[in-house]
């Protein structure tokens, strides 16, 4: 009791932090300079209509890396974390799904697969991009194990993927110090016609690497929890 | 419009901090911690509101020129993806550690877990 | 010479992680070498720009990302600071994968991966210029560090794993609504651009950059916010603390302080606070651990909270802020990496378990160093770094924050020597088996303390003055510590002696005083070695950093090389007294108040330094700031060495149970190094027309009283040795007494007693000492009638007391009539009717000596007993010889003393006629009082043995015990507490009440600690809470200063 009303007690100190940021907080009409740059100059320097995939994928590049990286390592921590001796342990029978969902994923998973890769590589002209081109690909695999919780993905190739793109991406990056003004330029590529497919130079490039990565990296991280819990089925 | 947005935030961030520091289970106290973080998703998406803008993406509306007349603040929507990435990852990593503690000690309770003290 | 861009770091560790994924479970070995590939590479980088950049062949250097400059991308900036600060996580990265090398390979590439984004992410916030990618970058390393907590098995990683990732979560989302509203109001995210902005004028800005702030101090765990840090030091393989501790926290540490730009001068103060309560309250937890990894977290915190504290204290613009701050960081660095690793290697995890180390003698060497280390003692960085933070805080005049830097270091030592002391002395069980991949990186630390040190030496304000000469000595001598005791005994005698030629000829009169007791003391001292079979190992190093340091002290012409000095002396002679069978408390208690006293003296030293330039020893004679205090301060820390009362309760056991050559060479020697100290000290206050009366004429009446109690405690000691060291504590009360006079004749006969002490008790410890190692026994009512088995002795123990208790015509008599005139002369009669008093007593406990040990019944078990050793003997007679120079020509010293004091003390000289010397009461000549003694002497001889032909010859059970039944065996020993009648009487005045009083301060500590580490309840939420609880406190005062 007395724990709740200090914790409900901190809060109220907590929201008093807030209240003076909120204060100081007026709705503003126009954009920070570093903002009215980007949006001025965004189209000219980087070539990509979605300005927040510019500033995503080429001025904040390495945040984006650092991102990338946060999730393979939760991938990484969580394969070796959760990793079970498998000894010919009894299984349960497996729960049966039911026929909607077995007929309904047969139907979703290359829609959705292809929907995922669509998100990605259009990143730099419409919504979306790599993270959540490669989130919606994941959820191709949810629906996969919802159908058939045996579904077992196979491990090798989702490494292969997922480390190979990432390997691109650094290599990438690696070629805008060669061939460009820095790490991560996407000027290596020509930045073509603005608002077309191929062009905001490596951007495509570099969402089409996230989106793989991204997806592979979610279904690994799926596929680890589905492992353990088979176990305790 | 910008106000209740950032009191939405605001309020969600107490209401994940209070579900964190109160709930005894910890599964639920992941769920404080993701209340949090959509919460501060808000608050970030918040601080780049522009009164009248649009979308961050060129296209017909926003034209090529003037551009920064018309459209919300890209740079807090990029900060946003990050962020609402590494969240993921966090909790992914609790969900993963609560199973953990609970294989070891078949309870979710947070009180179970002071073997080191002092 | 290219420079390899400091971006390839990131390039190159995501590469090879990212190819590390693809490797399988049959790749382990080339995964591992790929991961040694990249973080050699990363150490090769920031190693080359710390060269570069050191040597200025390049300019600290701008790396830009996405062909955009700052603001619009982000940007890294490689720097001396940075390339410093990376080289070091680099470092400790490629040794701690080394070190770690079966854990990464059992767990396969997964955690390598892990590892290395660890430390790249690291590289990362280092260099960063955006708050942003800062924000991610810590969270790539909170992430990875939750990673590796869990590489060790069990439920208690994986509790405190879960602790860990709640607090970070807390801490990131706190920081990132900081960041998201920098960019709110200051319209960037580049940190120098922030700067430029000015954030403190307005107030939202403040407030982020307040959260900004209070998220990264909240990852250096400030106390008591900082539970969730300690379960993870105490259940995370070691190697991953060793890594949190140094690599994890030093990159942090750098980050709050380039943030620090962002922070007004206020939020400055508050986070020096925060610091310095950290290092506090940390190290006074630190006191009741016994589990060892969790005590090292405590230290973790404690130095960290140093770190932070120095921060926010000393100005960045301050010429010294920077090798104050690598000065301690290094030694936290080095020293805490090596001691988790070395608690890896030994796996106990009770601190009690550690003396397992002695079966390797490299690997004990290896922990004394970082405990020392650690504890700021020299040659370590952290010393240097500690002495410029007191002096710097100091000319400040920031007293109190030296006051707590100094409370909290006193705490650390306290857990840290008691740690030492254990894994010293306890009986060793079985030590695991030690694997070359896990001591490498040890011993590479060690030797990288050591060149730290050197070399922040160098760099230090005065630091190229101090001699390592003495050093290098006891570096020979460790290395050839495998050589018997005979060969090592012989280099160390020359070695003092090649010291005592350096340093006598041409030697100020006051000086040489000391220079004789320290070096042919020394000598002296070391001879009786000889005697040792065997390798002794450990001895000589030890006596070596003693006699070093005395030698040193003398040649001190600076406060920082005086307290060098003093700090080495006092090392060296920590490791002689330990060496005691029994010795380990009392080796404890003797170092906690030599250190005690040594914090007083910097103390002092720093409030010497307050308002005058340069650290001469003369601006002791010129203190401007609170000059009776400093002086106060460095008086009592002088009285720690020298055992006045209240201080004194360390020094019977110390002397007593130390080995019997060791115990004439703390006792007679050791002691005068607090002497010299006071000699200076009232040199430099001016001599007889000094301001500071006030002062000495306690400092006499401390005298006098600890020259009661001294000897009242030895009239009622049953243990031969712990007799002579209550008389020791007793002959410094009247040493300090007649200092305290502050006349000419006081000084001499300060003088003549400090000779005559070092003399005597060089004598006695070495007679019954070795007295004590033939018998095995310190009990003197076991004892008895070695008269004829030990006449030798007998006579060298005969000469000493009669020099002690003062009877003619040896010369402890001419101590006493200077002593006389003196206090007549000063008029301090109450203090003179107590020493009078005292020095009575004195003859009831040197008669108990030698009735006891001599005289009386020879026990049954001792009718083999041989005389002492000759290298016993010799060193005793030598002295012998100097009583009998002494006593029959004192002028030959006290003429040239009293011409050297007539500057100090011009009033009242003592005059000399020949060997006659004249005061205004009177007159003595201790050449005809030896003739005219020593002529009685002879007649009486003679007498008695023509007297005594007719005696009979008693057998020695031809005895009565009149009627008496013994009940206990030493009942049957006549002089067995002998002297009840006055115990009756006097004994209240010796009842333990100052033991009791220090016993009262230590458990006071004790329980304070106890009580608040009780917030640290396990509860991975509760401390969640304090977390929140933490900011919300700090938000408040915060605000409402501003």
């Amino acid at each position: 009791m007395i724990r709740n009303f200090f914790i409900i007690l901190i809060i109220a100190g907590l929201a008093g932090v807030f209240v003076s940021l909120f204060w100081e907080f007026g709705a503003s009409d126009t954009l920070t300079p570093l903002a009215t740059h980007y949006a001025n100059n965004g189209a000219a320097e980087v070539g990509a209509p979605n300005l927040v995939t510019s500033i995503v994928v080429t001025y904040r590049g390495l945040d984006t890396l650092g991102e990338v990286t946060i999730l393979f390592l939760v991938a990484a921590i969580i394969s070796f974390f959760l990793k079970v001796e498998k000894k010919g342990q009894k299984m349960a029978p497996p729960r049966v799904s039911s026929e909607i969902i077995l007929t309904a994923s047969k139907l979703l998973v290359p829609v959705v697969l292809v929907l995922g890769i669509y998100v990605f590589v259009n990143g730099h002209l419409t919504p979306g991009g790599g993270f959540q081109g490669g989130a919606i690909i994941a959820t191709a695999f949810v629906l996969l194990l919802m159908a058939n919780p045996r579904f077992e993905l196979n491990h090798r190739i989702i490494a292969a993927v997922e480390s190979v793109s990432g390997m691109a991406f650094v290599l990438v990056g690696v070629l805008g110090i060669l061939l460009a003004g820095g790490f991560l330029d996407n000027k290596i590529l020509p930045l073509g016609h603005f608002g077309k497919l191929f062009s905001a130079g490596a951007i495509p490039i570099i969402y089409s690497l996230v989106g793989l990565k991204v997806g592979s990296e979610l279904s690994n991280i799926l596929s680890n929890f589905q492992d353990v819990q088979k176990d305790e089925l | 419009m910008e106000t209740i947005a950032l009191i939405t935030s605001f309020v969600l961030i107490l209401i994940g901090l209070y579900g964190i520091l109160s709930q005894k289970n910890i599964l639920k106290m992941i769920v404080g911690f993701s209340l949090f973080d959509t919460g501060l998703h808000v608050l970030i998406v918040t601080v780049g509101y522009i009164r009248g803008g649009t979308a961050p993406i060129l296209d017909q509306v926003t034209g090529t020129s003037n551009v920064s007349d018309k459209i919300v603040d890209p740079i807090p929507q990029a900060l946003v993806l990050t962020a609402i990435v590494i969240g993921l990852g966090v909790t992914a990593l609790m969900l993963a550690y609560a199973l953990k503690m609970y294989q070891e000690k078949q309870s979710l309770d947070i009180r179970d877990f002071k073997e080191l003290k002092w | 010479m290219d420079f390899i861009s400091p971006i390839n770091v990131v390039a190159v560790s995501l590469g090879a992680a990212f190819f590390m994924g693809l490797l399988g479970k049959k790749a382990q070995t080339v995964s591992y070498i790929l991961l040694l590939g990249a973080l050699l590479f990363n150490t090769i980088v920031s190693g080359q720009w710390l060269y570069g950049l050191a040597t200025n062949i390049i300019d600290a250097q701008q790396v830009y990302t996405a062909g955009f400059r700052p603001p619009f991308s982000i940007n890294l900036l490689m720097g001396l600071d940075e390339a410093v600060i990376t080289t070091l996580v680099n470092i400790v990265g490629l040794l701690g994968a080394i070190y770690m090398a079966s854990g990464l390979h059992k767990k396969g590439s997964g955690s390598q991966v892990v590892y290395l984004v660890l430390i790249m992410s690291l590289n990362v916030i280092v260099l960063s210029r955006d708050l942003f990618n800062i924000f991610v970058f810590l969270e790539v390393g909170s992430i990875a560090t939750a990673g590796l907590i869990i590489m060790q098995k069990g439920i208690n990683a994986v509790s405190a794993g879960f602790k860990y990732m709640l607090a970070t979560g807390i801490i990131a989302s706190i920081m990132l609504i900081g960041v998201i509203f920098i960019y709110r109001f200051t319209g960037t995210l580049n940190l120098d651009f922030v700067m430029q902005s000015h954030p403190v004028l307005k107030q939202g800005a403040l407030i982020s950059s307040f959260l900004i702030l209070m998220a990264i101090l909240l990852e250096l765990k400030p106390f008591p916010a900082n539970g969730w840090a300690l379960d993870v030091y105490e259940s995370a393989h070691p190697g991953i603390s060793a890594m949190l501790s140094s690599a994890v926290a030093t990159a942090n540490l750098f980050v709050l302080y380039k943030f620090t730009g962002m922070a007004g001068e206020s939020l400055m103060y508050y986070i020096s606070l925060i610091g310095l309560v950290t290092f506090v309250g940390s190290n006074l937890l630190g006191i009741n651990q016994t589990n060892a990894r969790r005590m090292l977290g405590y230290s973790s915190i404690g130095q960290i909270g140093l770190l932070v504290a120095i921060i926010g204290l000393v100005p960045h613009s301050n010429a010294n802020f920077k090798l104050i701050f690598i000065g301690i960081l290094t030694g936290h660095y080095f020293a805490k990496a090596g001691l988790f690793w070395i608690a890896g290697i030994v796996k106990a995890q009770n601190i009690k378990e550690w003396s397992v180390l002695r079966n390797r003698p490299v690997l004990l060497f290896l922990f004394l160093t970082f405990v020392l280390a650690l504890t700021g003692f020299p040659p370590f960085p952290s010393f240097w770094g500690k002495w410029q933070l007191v002096m710097g805080l100091s000319q400040q005049g920031q007293i109190a924050a030296v006051i707590a830097i100094l409370v909290g270091s006193f705490f650390e030592v306290v857990y840290l020597l008691r740690w030492a002391g254990y894994s010293i002395k306890l009986e060793p069980g079985k030590l695991p088996e030690v694997k070359l991949s896990q001591f490498i990186p040890v011993i590479l630390f060690g030797l990288g303390i050591y060149a730290t040190g050197y070399f922040v030496s160098q760099a230090t304000n005065f630091g190229d003055t101090i001699n390592y000469i003495p050093l290098v000595v006891v570096a020979i001598l460790l290395v050839v510590d495998f050589l018997p005791a005979y060969i090592k005994n012989s280099l160390s005698i020359l070695a003092t002696g090649w010291f005592a030629y350096l340093l006598i000829p041409g030697q100020d009169t006051l000086k040489l005083v000391f220079t004789v007791i320290f070096l042919v003391g020394g000598i002296l001292t070391l001879i009786p070695g000889f005697h040792v079979k065997g390798k002794r190992a450990g001895f000589y190093p030890s006596a070596m950093l003693m006699f070093g340091g005395l030698a040193l002290l003398i040649e001190a012409e600076n406060m920082l090389q005086f307290f060098f000095a003093w700090e080495i002396m006092t090392l060296g002679s920590y490791f002689l007294i330990i060496r005691g069978k029994e010795s380990m408390v009392h080796a404890f208690s003797y170092m906690l108040f030599s250190v005690g006293g040594a914090y007083l003296i910097l103390l002092g030293f720093g409030m010497v330094s307050v308002g005058n330039t340069g650290l001469s020893l003369n601006l002791l004679s010129q203190i401007k700031f609170y000059p009776v205090l400093a002086m106060a301060l460095l008086a009592v820390g002088f009285m720690t060495k020298t055992a006045s009362l209240g201080l004194h309760i360390w020094l019977p056991g110390a002397h007593g149970e130390a080995e019997s050559d060791v115990s004439p060479m703390v006792s007679a020697i050791l002691l005068k190094a607090g002497v010299f100290g006071l000699v200076l000290l009232m040199l430099a206050a001016g001599g007889e027309y000094n301001n500071y009366q006030g002062l000495f004429y306690t400092l006499g009446w401390i005298g006098a009283l600890t020259a009661l109690v001294g000897n009242l405690g030895a009239v009622f000691q049953e243990d031969a040795k712990r007799l002579l060291a209550y008389s020791s504590i007793g002959q410094l009360g009247y040493i300090l007494f007649a200092f305290s006079i502050m006349s000419q004749l006081g000084w001499l006969t300060g003088f003549t007693y400090t000779i005559n002490h070092f003399m005597f008790k060089a004598i006695l410890f070495l007679s019954v000492g070795g007295i004590v190692m033939r018998l095995g026994t310190h009990n003197m009512y076991e004892m008895g009638g070695l008269i004829k088995k030990m006449p030798f002795s007998f006579i060298a123990v005969l000469i000493g007391i009669i020099t002690l208790a003062g009877i003619p015509p040896l010369s402890g008599f001419s101590g006493k009539w200077l002593f006389y005139n003196a206090v007549i002369m000063k008029g301090w009669y109450f203090q003179g009717a107590i020493i009078f008093f005292a020095g009575t007593i004195a003859f009831l406990y040197c008669f108990k000596l030698i009735y006891s040990i001599f005289l009386g019944q020879l026990k049954d078990n001792h009718r083999n007993v041989k005389e002492l050793p000759f290298w016993y003997l010799l060193p005793q007679y030598i002295l012998i010889l100097g009583i009998m120079v002494f006593s029959a020509k004192p002028d030959l010293i006290l003429k040239p003393l009293g011409t050297a004091l007539a500057a100090a003390f011009p009033s009242n000289p003592l005059i000399w006629e020949g060997t006659k010397a004249l005061s205004q009461l009177g007159y003595w000549d201790a050449t005809t009082i030896m003739i005219v003694i020593g002529t009685m002497f002879v007649i009486l001889l003679i007498w008695l043995m023509l007297m005594s032909r007719k005696a009979q010859n008693v057998k020695q059970f031809n005895i009565v015990y009149a009627g008496e039944r013994p009940e206990r065996p030493e009942l049957t020993h006549v002089s067995h507490n002998i002297y009840a009648g006055y115990n009756k009487a006097l004994g209240f005045l010796v009842a333990p009440g100052i033991t009791g009083f220090w016993n009262y301060a230590t458990n006071l500590v004790e329980s304070i600690g106890n009580f608040t580490r009780r917030i640290y309840s396990g509860n991975g939420q509760s401390y969640a809470i304090h977390l929140v609880s933490y900011i919300v406190v700090v938000f408040i005062i915060y605000i409402s200063s501003i």
